[in-house]
């Protein structure tokens, strides 16, 4: 089931049951990003959130926690709520391998009901914006996807990128943008700072859900992140042209902002609630001029909730971040299992692999740490055995207290790089990594006494999927 | 005079008023950009309730670093 828009995701999750609707009016501070919060502390099942009364908006229609949980995360995939998140990893991984799906063009976009432009732009008479967290600078769109294209190749479909990247509303028609310098925003402006030119841009908000995990995933430069939500949607991804850069944007988006990066310009920024838990910032951005907003009658106004872990974002980042690590240590080690990477975006992994001769464990996790998206993340990875799965922490952690040899099997690397908001880092964007070895040793490694471990029953796993069935059908 | 609860600058702008008149007013700092609504906790609107470790100076604001730098222009195509 491929959902073209948010609405007709929203209309789903609420036949499932996945979808709370509070009616009492609202203040918009604290209540809004206090609910959110709050969904994230209340289990893994956590519903999306409805606000249509919050106190001195007369229209506001505001979603939150759309992707706050593993049930919602399967739904937007169009798998059954109780999917197993292992199963949901393994899923989002054999769909990859239909990539590239071609999007399909449509010209009847309904965020062309509405138009702002010029000296008429208002982000605040369009959005009822509000802050997250208490320390915040501002209020801030963070569930947007930003769409810019290469200034030397702005023909190159691959090269145009969709991202999530944190914007704060500094102004009527002004915004402050965060491009971690690794990441494709950047580079785009970059080339367009080195020529004197401004970068135009595009930010979309309320978007289908699969773009949105998309938006989110560290992908390779060139590669289409349409042409990826195609072959995770199973169907082709609806686009449509902006009307002011020409950029394709998605067909269903609520709102499209557009105009441009000011060229060599920093204004100050932040600081902001991070993925990491804690603030970054503030520090000078680059700024956006806003000089048109189209958006859909009575807009749906998303916004994610993030703080100290586990919130909305660490759903959201969590598979798709697994995915590219998986396909990339499986390219050369085969021998690889599972990748677990949703701890803070990657900062810790956990691989499960097989094992080809003593020492290949370490290897796997030198390697995780090599990969595009490790170099800037996997500061920790724990290697465990193929029959461990590594979304199951009791299992890890039963590897690690039975199988871990501290004096042999942990080994630090110092001075590799890391993203800048990682809080330990230090300074800023370096730091030492760590793997842990809490692999059964197999030859030439012949350390320990593992030679009658206990294993599950061949039945269990039958049991398992059979138990799970029944308590699904329980509603 | 309202003053920024974040860096205590005297320049505040009004940059949203509430659709329902009267109930709020969302504000910013001419010179840290701090924004806020007016009906939000006192810990967010109020200097004497800020918190400290929030608090922005006008050294801390020249100090901010660039992120990411401004690159050298290019002085060939």
């Amino acid at each position: 089931m491929a959902y073209d828009d948010l609405r007709g995701f929203l209309a789903a999750l609420e036949a499932e049951g996945q979808l709370l609707r509070i009616t009492d009016e609202v203040l918009p501070e604290p209540d809004l990003a206090a609910a959110a919060n709050a969904a994230g502390r209340i289990g893994e099942g956590a519903p999306a959130l409805w606000f249509d009364n919050v106190k001195g908006f007369t229209d506001a229609r505001i979603a939150m926690n759309v992707h706050g949980s593993w049930t919602n995360h399967a739904l937007a995939l169009g798998l059954p709520a109780n999917t197993p998140v292992k199963d949901q990893v393994e899923t989002f991984a054999a769909r990859w391998d239909a990539f590239p799906v071609a999007p399909e063009r449509r010209a009847d976009a309904p965020w062309r009901e509405n138009t702002q432009q010029g000296d008429d732009v208002d982000l605040f008479s369009v959005l009822p914006l509000f802050r997250l967290n208490d320390g915040d600078g501002g209020f801030y769109l963070d569930k947007a996807a930003v769409v810019s294209r290469d200034p030397e190749d702005p023909d190159d479909f691959g090269k145009q990128n969709v991202g999530t990247y944190r914007l704060q509303v500094i102004g009527n028609n002004r915004l402050a943008l965060q491009p971690v310098p690794v990441h494709d925003v950047a580079l785009h402006l970059r080339k367009a700072e080195e020529r004197g030119e401004d970068l135009p841009i595009a930010v979309t908000l309320g978007n289908d859900p699969v773009l949105t995990l998309v938006a989110g995933m560290p992908m390779a430069y060139d590669a289409s992140e349409y042409e990826m939500a195609g072959a995770l949607r199973q169907a082709p991804a609806p686009i449509a042209t902006a009307p002011l850069t020409g950029f394709d944007v998605p067909w269903g988006s609520e709102v499209v902002i557009e105009g441009v990066i000011e060229s060599r310009t920093r204004q100050i920024e932040g600081p902001f609630g991070e993925f990491t838990g804690h603030y970054s910032g503030g520090r000078r951005m680059p700024v956006i001029r806003v000089d048109r907003i189209s958006y859909r009658d009575a807009p749906v106004f998303e916004s994610l909730y993030l703080g100290k872990p586990w919130t909305e974002v660490d759903y959201l980042v969590g598979p798709n971040t697994c995915v590219p690590l998986l396909k990339q240590l499986r390219a050369e080690y085969p021998e690889v299992r599972a990748v677990n990477a949703m701890y803070t975006h990657g900062l810790l992994v956990i691989i499960s692999t097989a094992k080809r001769y003593g020492g290949f464990a370490k290897a796997v996790g030198m390697r995780a740490m090599t990969t595009p998206h490790g170099l800037g993340y996997v500061s920790q990875v724990i290697v465990v055995d193929e029959d461990i799965d590594p979304f199951d922490l009791p299992q890890v952690m039963w590897a690690m207290s039975a199988k871990v040899n501290p004096r042999d099997d942990v080994v630090i690397l110092p001075n590799l790089s890391v993203v800048e908001l990682a809080p330990a880092a230090q300074p800023a964007g370096l730091t030492s990594k760590m793997i842990i070895d809490a692999t059964t040793p197999v030859g030439a490694d012949a350390r320990g006494n593992f030679s009658t471990p206990v294993k599950d029953l061949p039945e269990a796993e039958e049991w398992a999927a059979r138990l799970r069935q029944l308590i699904a059908a329980q509603g | 005079m309202t003053h920024c609860p974040r860096c205590a600058h005297d320049t505040v702008g009004r940059l949203a008023t509430s659709p329902v008149p009267g109930v709020w007013d969302v504000l910013q700092c001419h010179r840290c950009r701090y924004t806020w609504r007016t009906t939000e906790p006192a810990r967010r609107t109020r200097r004497d309730a800020y918190p400290d470790a929030f608090k922005l100076t006008a050294d801390d604001l020249a100090a901010a670093v660039e992120v990411p730098a401004v690159p050298p222009l290019r002085t060939t195509p």
